[in-house]
């Protein structure tokens, strides 16, 4: 390849010892060197040939050939991309959100119905038992799915970590309370109190952390995913401009008013302008929809049902504490504002089947604060057989048991829609999509090739 | 001979290039480090203010008997009110405790309360309120006026006397050791730089951070507390009265009492400073109780299974 390459120096052999000796200048220059010279040759030589028509004709080509498939290269490679972050969106991460909001609300609803089944006289009733198990199934089961996804996420992993550890830790204590209160022991509600307290002091906020972490990684994907695509939508209009500027020199220098394939690259061009327009502007606004209708409000519902459920195991537990469990009231003073208020939030932008479901579930939280008022007077009077019955048991009539399922439900069922509403928009915004990527790349080629066609003609008639 | 020098030579080699480009060690696939099994809440060392000190160094008698109750008498107020009210502990077998299979408060301490309200009321049905309180929040509950009566293995001493009123002690119980069958542990004396649980504010903790062997103190809110950081193995022995240690080792047959008793505690009900009225109305009511069959009746049911029998304290009066 090189000049030195073909005559190695051997240093220190027979013969050696004088410099190597410059290359002569009328030599071929060295690999590099060229190289470097390259762009300056073409710069010059572009130069001097765009003096000529002609030259400036093939120059105006060559540009128009390389800024269409430029904007074609980056605009399918954009539009895909967005096309699968927003696939990502529905096949990976609301499952994740979902995944994680799960462990956080079982979690909080385990220690609710261990609390409750606590309370029973004797054995417990067997409906909490299998929701406490069925909690603690679900809480598994999600955090694994989220595990799966937390690997790239430092903060995210830590927080499944500490899931990980404790919840083994608290089912048994949990265990160790249920067989000591069969035995008659009162060591058992030591242990169900310290189990209680790892789920909230480490269990519960690592679950809560974890629900965040995921629920925004969501809503900035379902940001990045209904942006304006501004390098594509620039380059596009460049072409536009630059195909139209051709045709009016074209028109100035020839007097003939069309160019058949010039008209053809701008038509491909426009329609690529107005497609991609029109198709991700659909797409923004539904994908922005699936957030304000669905996940946002999703967020929301489930925040409400968690403060809802916490409360509710505050309200147990201040009975099983009898006397002791002033922390617990103070608990439940601070989270039923949360409940209402997070039950607000949703009123405000609920519609339809949700917007229903919330009005139950803001009727039953309102019946459920005049029960408990009474749950907590009968408490303070010392009624407290009547205090647990009113509270505990399912089969009175508008108890705090009965109330609080209906509450709950209402609030699964809005959660139900919500779900469903991210997915209906969120599919629809990846449907706005369909074949615009592929589109692209091809309308870029047919704008390339009607560049080439247009201006050959012109070349041709300076032969 | 040559071979096995060759041999040696190649395996030096060798290792010498494995310590010159070390790979590395293999990932440890649960760094999970020291694990630490949870707490229960509340959980700390000896008491910095000593509030339940074991001193004795006063007149600790109790007011004379007096068991009418005169119109606008305390009594008065609480049959006015229908309801006496009593801090009690839910979690000390044998002596106040829930039972999980009826649901009610169960124990010698509680049937002190049902006599007292019996004197009150008549019959004690439906007339208690129960409160459970921990061991360190008696004193406050008294001062505070939230209940009428403390009956809650509540041991009559000087510093305590300054903040609440005492009856005449109802019952006689002296600190043990509660350790594992397999420690070895015979007393206090074993315990030296071992962890010692006892009750928050109790004078048992205050014994404990006292002991000659210094043991480490651990404070808890409630009695069975206790029990369960002797089960998780989180102490090496609890040391409190021998009545609420009995108690513990009913529930778990791992577990004994073990030496003599080496303090003397006398169990009164804690009344609200001032209210000598009722100090006297509860006197009166534990003279019967002490002098009749109850108080007999009770111990054969509550205590004798687990200590042996034992006749009430011998009481005296200012």
């Amino acid at each position: 390849m090189t000049a030195t390459a073909t005559r190695p120096a051997v240093p220190g052999g027979p013969g050696g010892g004088f410099p190597e000796s410059a290359p002569p200048d009328n030599a071929p220059r060295s690999g590099l060197a060229g190289l470097l010279e390259l762009p300056g040759a073409a710069v010059r030589g572009v130069v001097r040939s765009a003096r000529t028509t002609p030259g400036r004709l093939t120059v105006i080509v060559i540009g128009l050939i390389v800024l269409a498939l430029v904007t074609g290269v980056v605009a399918t490679v954009t539009l895909q991309s967005r096309k699968n972050t927003i696939n990502d969106l529905i096949d990976h991460r609301e499952p994740l959100a979902a995944a994680s909001q799960e462990v956080y609300r079982s979690l909080s609803d385990a220690d609710a119905t261990a609390a409750s089944a606590f309370l029973a006289i004797g054995v417990e009733p067997p409906s909490l038992r299998q929701r406490y198990d069925t909690d603690i199934a679900r809480a598994g089961v999600a955090l694994a799915k989220a595990a799966s996804d937390s690997a790239g996420v430092a903060e995210a992993a830590a927080q499944v970590e500490i899931l990980s550890r404790q919840l083994p830790v608290y089912t048994g204590l949990v265990e160790t309370a249920r067989a000591n209160k069969r035995q008659g022991f009162p060591v058992g509600s030591s242990y169900l109190r310290e189990a209680s307290d790892l789920m909230r002091s480490t269990i519960l906020p690592a679950a809560e952390d974890l629900y965040r972490i995921d629920t925004d990684r969501l809503a900035e994907e379902q940001d990045d995913a209904s942006g304006v695509p501004w390098v594509v939508a620039v380059l596009v209009l460049a072409l536009l401009a630059a195909l139209i500027a051709t045709q009016v020199y074209l028109t100035r220098r020839t007097n003939r008013v069309l160019n058949v394939g010039l008209v053809i690259a701008t038509a491909a061009t426009a329609l690529a302008l107005l497609w991609g327009a029109v198709a991700v502007t659909v797409q923004s606004v539904l994908v922005d929809s699936g957030n304000d209708d669905g996940s946002h409000q999703v967020d929301v519902l489930v925040r409400a049902r968690i403060a809802a459920l916490q409360a509710r195991a505050n309200e147990t537990l201040t009975l099983v504490a009898r006397g002791d469990g002033g922390t617990y009231e103070q608990d439940w003073n601070e989270l039923t504002p949360q409940v209402t208020g997070l039950l607000n939030e949703a009123r405000g932008f609920a519609t339809g089947d949700v917007a229903r479901e919330v009005q139950g579930a803001a009727d039953s939280a309102e019946r459920w604060l005049v029960i408990h008022q009474d749950i907590h007077a009968k408490d303070v009077e010392g009624d407290y057989a009547e205090a647990v019955k009113l509270a505990v048991d399912s089969s009175v009539p508008g108890g705090a048991a009965t109330t609080f399922a209906n509450l709950d439900d209402a609030l699964v069922a809005a959660i139900e829609h919500g779900r469903q509403a991210f997915l209906d928009d969120t599919r629809a915004g990846d449907r706005a999509l369909t074949l615009l990527a592929p589109g692209f790349a091809v309308l870029a080629v047919v704008a390339a090739g009607g560049a080439t066609m247009g201006i050959r003609d012109r070349l041709r008639e300076y032969r | 001979m040559a071979r096995g020098k060759v041999a040696a030579l190649v395996a030096a080699v060798a290792l010498l290039a494995a310590g010159c480009g070390s790979a590395g060690t293999p990932a440890d696939p649960a760094p999970v480090g020291d694990v630490q099994a949870p707490l229960p809440a509340g959980v700390g060392g000896a008491d910095t203010h000593g509030g339940g000190a074991a001193d004795n160094n006063c007149d600790t008698r109790s007011l004379a008997p007096n068991g009418s109750i005169p119109s606008g008498s305390t009594m008065d107020r609480i049959r006015d009110r229908g309801r006496l009210i009593a801090g009690v502990d839910q979690t000390n077998f044998l002596f106040g405790f829930l039972n999980p299979a009826s649901g009610n408060l169960e124990g010698f301490d509680i049937e002190i309360v049902k006599q007292i309200a019996a004197s009150i009321f008549g019959r004690w049905e439906g007339h208690i309120q129960w409160v459970a309180i921990p061991s360190s929040a008696r004193e406050q509950v008294l001062k505070d006026y939230q209940v009428d009566i403390v009956v809650r293995t509540y041991s009559i001493t000087c510093s305590r006397m300054k903040d609440v009123a005492f009856s005449a002690p109802y019952y006689q119980a002296g600190q043990a050791v509660l350790a594992p069958k397999s420690s070895g542990v015979r007393g206090m004396q074993d315990l030296g730089g071992r962890k010692v649980c006892a009750a928050t504010n109790s004078t048992s903790l205050a014994t404990i951070s006292t002991a000659p062997s210094r043991p480490i103190p651990v404070s808890v809110n409630n009695w069975s507390d206790c029990l369960l950081l002797i089960q998780q193995g989180q102490v090496d022995a609890i040391s409190t009265d021998d009545v609420i240690l009995a108690g513990m080792a009913r529930q778990d047959p791992n577990l004994e009492v073990v030496g003599e008793p080496f303090t003397r505690e006398f169990y009164g009900v804690g009344i609200p400073l001032g209210q000598d009225d009722m100090v006297r109305f509860v006197n009166a009511v534990l003279e019967n109780i002490r002098n009749g069959n109850a108080w007999q009746n009770t111990y054969k049911y509550w205590i004798e299974p687990a200590l042996g029998p034992a006749s009430p304290p011998a009481v005296s009066y200012r």
